[in-house]
């Protein structure tokens, strides 16, 4: 179980994180939604120790993240979240299955063959089997966006973070993104899903979360969230996307 | 890497026990009679010092060794031990008693005036007055021209250099040394004046302290004169002179030897050669230019890597270091970038020695080289990293590499690409640095060219042949750039359909 406790964050003088609570049982899918710099995309990374906060904590089974620099238990923790964003940011200098192959064997020590017996599957998994050779830069935003995925996968992480995945990609590529995240939500994985596709968020999600203004407002199924929202902004917010 | 610098400077710098020896040093591309590259044989260091300089060891029962270095640093080269004598007309003078001791004089010369033919007017130093003379900076002469009053003086380098451009009509007079005047004076546009100017002494420079070496070497010269095997010597090269007549009392009449050499040189020089012995001539100092050239490039291949790994090591010290580190590369890459090579590299041959760090002279020019152009990389890789979007170390770090893994693994990889064409450029511009090194007695490409330039008075062919084989050298280090650059280039392939 993942659990965030208290987050607050102050950057450039601006309260980013006003004091967030926020838990994801094992093999939820939760969505985050909001409006630009409400503060989902800072608590996505604040989870895995990309950006650092300035009070409260994250515990992960018995890991527990405080505040202040600490690269060991960031890294400790860091290994249980696969990261997915936005640009996909592939290594543009490997092809595809050495994307996949390289951390790890930095991080693990694998061999390459043990790393590639990991790789290949995943790839096939993505849908990317054909294209192990291939390099970044020679596929489409939908194909790098499913290789990152397949990337963060061969870490074996038991969270997947995804940090506007689709907003990059033309909409005709979004779907194929979506339907590998909805076959690892078959598999029971926990994914906490920062989007604008509301679509993505009403059939698969089974938590929205919905931040403004640094703080989690409200939160609930699907069908409360956007059939009766309580509070006034998640209201106001929800009516943009009458079904 | 600190500890293979220090391993290469261990290595190169072990004194090499001075073996039964007379290490002289001097400067040949100072030009003839002196000591100068042979021009039939250009390999051969020849001149009457070279000649007085093997009976002088011959007499102290050694083996003579030729040191080349720059006539400007002949002194301090002698205080940093690199040779045991400086024999290369040097004069006596209080100002050079002050920091090394002088045998007695071995020759005896004063200062002669050279014109141009069509200059029939000239006959004393009076005649000069609102005109330009040329001779050695901070030579005897200089003075002579300065206390005459009237001249504007123009000092020189090199003596060739001088008499050239007096043909050339660039000054209207040189005052220089009565042989380089034989030497150089007889060109069918000069004229040689008879008249004598100030006198002085040519002595045989040797350390403080080193008496013992000292009164071996008076003794020598003094058996050499009474022999009459240094009027010999002399009298092959043409300079004796009345005043050296006078002062060794051997007024003899009659010659003993014939002036072959002043003859063979005259002959060297004044031939002139149809296309095909003219091939064959610069064919013949191709291997000597060679030797130079291999120098240069392995100053310039060991230099570069050494700047290449502290370059690398100084941006990331100023991209990922503790503060105060990262404050210190940074002044330490403004402070070495800021300030000219040719001071680095006086600085650490002749500067180091006073306390006590004494390098040869290859491991000081690979240092000279490689610290300067380690500030150049380290700008081009900081800039070159930067130049990574930091998404990919966001990603490499989410992944759970450390910084460094990241570094090595994702980031610096990709900078290699950026950075190839820059260092590729900082190569060339190094390759051709490396002739200065030549202030600290490296004879490398450019003094060899200045050697045979100098000898055999062809500043042009020889130029032209030095100058095409820095651009061959370099070649082959820009073909392999591109295509490296190529090969790295994986974003340009082709996008699928």
């Amino acid at each position: 179980m993942l659990v965030a406790k208290g987050l607050r964050k102050t950057f450039h003088g601006q309260q980013v994180l006003k004091g967030v609570d926020f838990t994801a049982d094992p093999g939820e899918l939760i969505v985050i939604v909001g409006r630009s710099g409400c503060g989902k995309s800072t608590l996505l990374r604040c989870l895995n120790g990309l950006e650092s906060f300035d009070e409260g904590e994250i515990a992960f089974g018995d890991l527990v993240l405080k505040t202040g620099p600490d690269d060991r238990q960031t890294r400790a923790l860091r290994a249980n979240f696969g990261m997915v964003f936005q640009s996909f940011n592939l290594f543009p200098h490997l092809d595809l299955l050495g994307n996949l192959v390289a951390a790890p064997m930095i991080v693990k020590g694998m061999t390459r063959a043990q790393a590639e017996a990991i790789a290949l599957p995943l790839l096939e998994k993505v849908g990317l089997a054909g294209h192990a050779r291939h390099y970044p830069s020679q596929m489409s935003g939908g194909q790098q966006q499913r290789a990152a995925i397949a990337r963060a996968l061969a870490m074996a992480p038991k969270v997947m973070l995804y940090d506007e995945p689709t907003s990059a990609l033309d909409p005709w590529l979004v779907d194929e993104v979506f339907d590998v995240m909805r076959k690892l939500d078959a598999e029971g994985m926990t994914q906490i899903v920062v989007t604008h596709e509301t679509r993505f968020a009403r059939e698969v999600a089974r938590e929205i979360v919905f931040m403004e203004e640094g703080l989690i407002v409200e939160k609930g199924p699907p069908s409360v969230l956007f059939g009766s929202p309580k509070d006034p902004r998640t209201i106001k917010y929800m009516s943009k996307f009458a079904p | 890497m600190k500890i293979s610098i220090l391993l290469l400077v261990c290595a190169l710098g072990a004194h090499a026990a001075p073996a039964k020896t007379l290490r002289w040093g001097g400067d040949s591309s100072g030009g003839a009679p002196f000591v100068f590259q042979d021009p039939k044989n250009p390999a051969k260091t020849v001149g009457f010092e070279a000649d007085l300089a093997e009976a002088l060891a011959a007499e102290l029962g050694l083996k003579p060794e030729f040191v080349q270095n720059q006539w400007d640093s002949l002194v301090p080269g002698l205080k940093r031990g690199n040779y045991d004598v400086v024999i290369n007309g040097l004069e006596i003078t209080e100002d050079r008693k002050a920091e090394v001791e002088f045998s007695d004089p071995y020759y005896l010369t004063y200062e002669a005036l050279t014109v141009a033919k069509k200059d029939f007017g000239v006959a004393s130093l009076a005649d000069l007055k609102g005109r330009r003379a040329g001779t050695l900076k901070g030579a005897l002469a200089e003075r002579l021209l300065a206390e005459a009053g009237g001249i504007t003086v123009v000092g020189y380098d090199t003596q060739t250099m001088l008499y050239d451009d007096l043909a050339n009509g660039r000054i209207d007079a040189v005052l220089m040394d009565h042989p380089a005047a034989v030497y150089y004076g007889i060109d069918e546009r000069l004229k040689n004046l008879p008249g004598q100017f100030g006198r002085m002494a040519y002595g045989v420079a040797i350390r403080k302290g080193d008496a013992k070496l000292l009164a071996q070497v008076n003794a020598a010269i003094a058996r050499l004169m009474k022999s009459g095997k240094l009027r010999e010597i002399y009298e092959r090269w043409g300079i004796w002179n009345p005043v050296m007549a006078a002062a060794f009392t051997d007024d003899k009449p009659g010659q003993h030897a014939e002036p072959t050499e002043l003859e063979a040189y005259l002959a060297a020089r004044g031939v002139k050669l149809g296309w095909r012995a003219s091939f064959s001539k610069y064919a013949s100092y191709v291997p000597f230019l060679a030797k130079g050239a291999v120098t240069t490039v392995q100053l310039s291949l060991l230099s570069m890597a050494f700047a290449i790994l502290m370059g690398l090591a100084l941006a990331l010290t100023k991209l990922y270091g503790p503060k105060p580190a990262a404050l210190l590369a940074t002044v330490w890459v403004e402070f070495i970038r800021g300030s000219p090579l040719l001071i680095q590299l006086f600085f650490i041959f002749y500067g180091l020695p006073t306390i006590g760090i004494k390098l040869q002279p290859f491991t000081a020019a690979v240092l000279g080289l490689a610290i300067n152009y380690s500030a150049y990389e380290a700008e081009v890789y900081r800039a070159g990293i930067q130049a990574i979007p930091h998404a990919q170390m966001e990603a490499a770090l989410a992944l759970g590499m450390t910084r460094w893994q990241a570094l090595r693994h994702i980031i610096i990889p990709q900078a290699l690409r950026v950075v190839l064409p820059p260092t590729t450029n900082d190569f060339i511009a190094l390759l051709k640095d490396s002739s200065l090194v030549s202030v600290i007695t490296m004879v490398e490409l450019t003094r060899v060219y200045g050697m045979l330039a100098a000898s055999t008075y062809d500043y042009l062919g020889i130029g032209v042949l030095t100058a095409l084989m820095y651009v061959l050298i370099g070649l082959p280090f820009v073909r392999l750039s591109r295509w490296a650059e190529a090969r790295l280039a994986v974003e340009k392939r082709p996008r699928l359909s």
